[in-house]
């Protein structure tokens, strides 16, 4: 017992090593949240002018790019991105490796994201455009206020997914010496030489924060179901 | 008021409308007739360019659909009122939400205005203590009252219905027919859609037969159930009276 308390002491305590773990989680919540931000920008917009070319052939040109962006991000490993992004694209610049992350991750989701909206544009009985169409809302208002919303409550699971599926993939983030929660538990370990608990608290607090945002997602289905009952 | 010039319309290869040719006056009831397929719907939904006519032109207070802008289109269909068979009221809004909502976005009236209207209209079809519920809680009726009322809002001129009835429980058919009864006799110019040949007798000024993708018949209705010319019609007729 002794033995294990003085693991305890020596893999969070001793010379203030828990701050690996606190500013490694911070790092990936930072990473997290602003890429789940440009990916649904991004992923709305490209879902947006896929849907509009489906529906009215229109935006050809820009469905052609989002038609290779799709391609080119979901057919190539997140982490190969990010290495190319960082030794590549960024190669002679320098940049926060934050921002880096923050980039990487925002493209990569953006494409998950846009074909969960388009799917959920898709879904929408047509004769809803056509009713906003015959009161004299066009186009674009018809999809703002009237598909969008009743798509959104269709993907809301599947995009909340996502974002939980993004911030375990930010676990990657380390391969460019950023120093995220994985890297921080990591770092613990070769230090320390003790693998178990550092890893351990590791997938702890990854599990935490899923269960605790799954718990969330499934609330704010319940009270968009509202207009479902009868 | 709505003046159609040999409107033809295409799917592909399959031609649905092969000339069509009428005009339609203001106040007028017209209701059309004729077995599915025979491109009566198609009609209705080229009147308000919910399709595409590959030929021909319809002029609609002094414009023409078929070259208008899409601008001008949207403009149109405020003043066209029209009626689905599914209802297509939107179900994430509440029933105040589904008749206010285009007058507001299109800033035709203050959100206040639009909410006194559409409690006007409400009572008007009878379902007033449905404000504030959601489309999924009604019954088929109360929904087809509720899509009326939420094209009477827009303040039309003329309101197409395309079968209106066809979707619902036949209970509920009579208290839809008896609302359609009472805006035409408050004089709403009136284009139907429908298998409801009682109501074509009763409230139609006149009634078009559509078969083959053109009008085949059309006379004031007293003629045409009791004397139909056209041999299709006749047969038409003899099944389903």
């Amino acid at each position: 017992m002794d033995a294990f308390i003085q693991k305890l002491y020596d893999t969070f305590i001793y010379d203030d090593r828990w701050k690996y773990l606190t500013n490694g989680l911070c790092t990936t919540l930072i990473i997290t949240v602003f890429a789940v931000i440009i990916g649904m920008l991004l992923g709305f917009l490209v879902a947006i002018v896929r849907a509009t070319h489906d529906r009215t052939g229109k935006l050809r040109v820009l469905n052609f790019f989002a038609k290779i962006y799709l391609t080119v991000i979901r057919g190539t490993p997140v982490m190969v991105q990010l290495l190319i992004i960082y030794y590549i694209i960024f190669a002679s610049v320098r940049v926060d490796k934050t921002f880096v992350g923050i980039l990487a991750f925002g493209i990569n989701s953006g494409a998950y994201v846009a074909e969960i909206v388009r799917s959920g544009i898709m879904s929408i009985d047509p004769g809803q455009f056509e009713a906003g169409a015959s009161l004299g809302l066009n186009y674009p208002k018809t999809m703002l206020y009237i598909i969008m919303p009743q798509a959104f409550k269709n993907i809301l699971p599947a995009l909340a997914n996502e974002c939980i599926v993004l911030l375990k993939e930010t676990s990657v983030a380390g391969y460019i010496a950023l120093e995220d929660l994985t890297k921080g538990g990591d770092i613990i370990r070769s230090v320390t030489y003790e693998a178990f608990l550092p890893l351990i608290a590791v997938a702890l607090i990854y599990l935490v924060i899923v269960v605790g945002l799954s718990s969330l997602v499934g609330k704010l289905e319940r009270r968009l179901k509202k207009s479902d009952r009868g | 008021m709505i003046e159609v010039k040999d409107l033809r319309k295409s799917f592909g290869d399959l031609e649905i409308l092969k000339g069509v040719n009428t005009t339609i006056e203001r106040n007028e009831k017209v209701v059309i007739i004729g077995q599915s397929g025979s491109g009566k719907s198609t009609f209705l939904r080229c009147l308000n360019r919910l399709e595409k006519p590959t030929g021909g032109s319809i002029v609609f207070e002094g414009t023409d659909l078929t070259t208008a802008s899409e601008k001008q289109l949207y403009k149109v269909r405020e003043k066209m009122g029209m009626v689905f068979q599914h209802f297509n009221l939107f179900p994430h809004l509440t029933i105040r939400g589904n008749l206010t909502l285009a007058p507001v976005k299109l800033r035709l009236l203050s959100k206040d205005e639009a909410n006194e209207r559409a409690e006007n209209m409400l009572r008007k079809v009878g379902l007033y203590d449905k404000a504030d519920s959601y489309p999924n809680m009604l019954s088929g009726g109360q929904k087809q009252r509720i899509a009326i009322a939420r094209a009477l809002v827009m303040n039309p001129d003329v309101m197409l219905f395309d079968e209106p009835t066809s979707a619902l429980d036949p209970e509920m058919v009579g208290e839809v027919l008896e609302l359609m009864k009472q805006l035409a006799a408050e004089g709403m110019t009136m284009i139907v859609v429908t298998h409801e040949m009682g109501f074509a007798r009763e409230v139609a000024s006149r009634v078009l037969f559509m078969d083959g993708g053109v009008i085949a018949e059309e006379n004031e209705p007293n003629e045409f159930f009791n004397a139909p010319k056209n041999p299709r019609l006749q047969s038409f007729l003899s099944k389903v009276l």
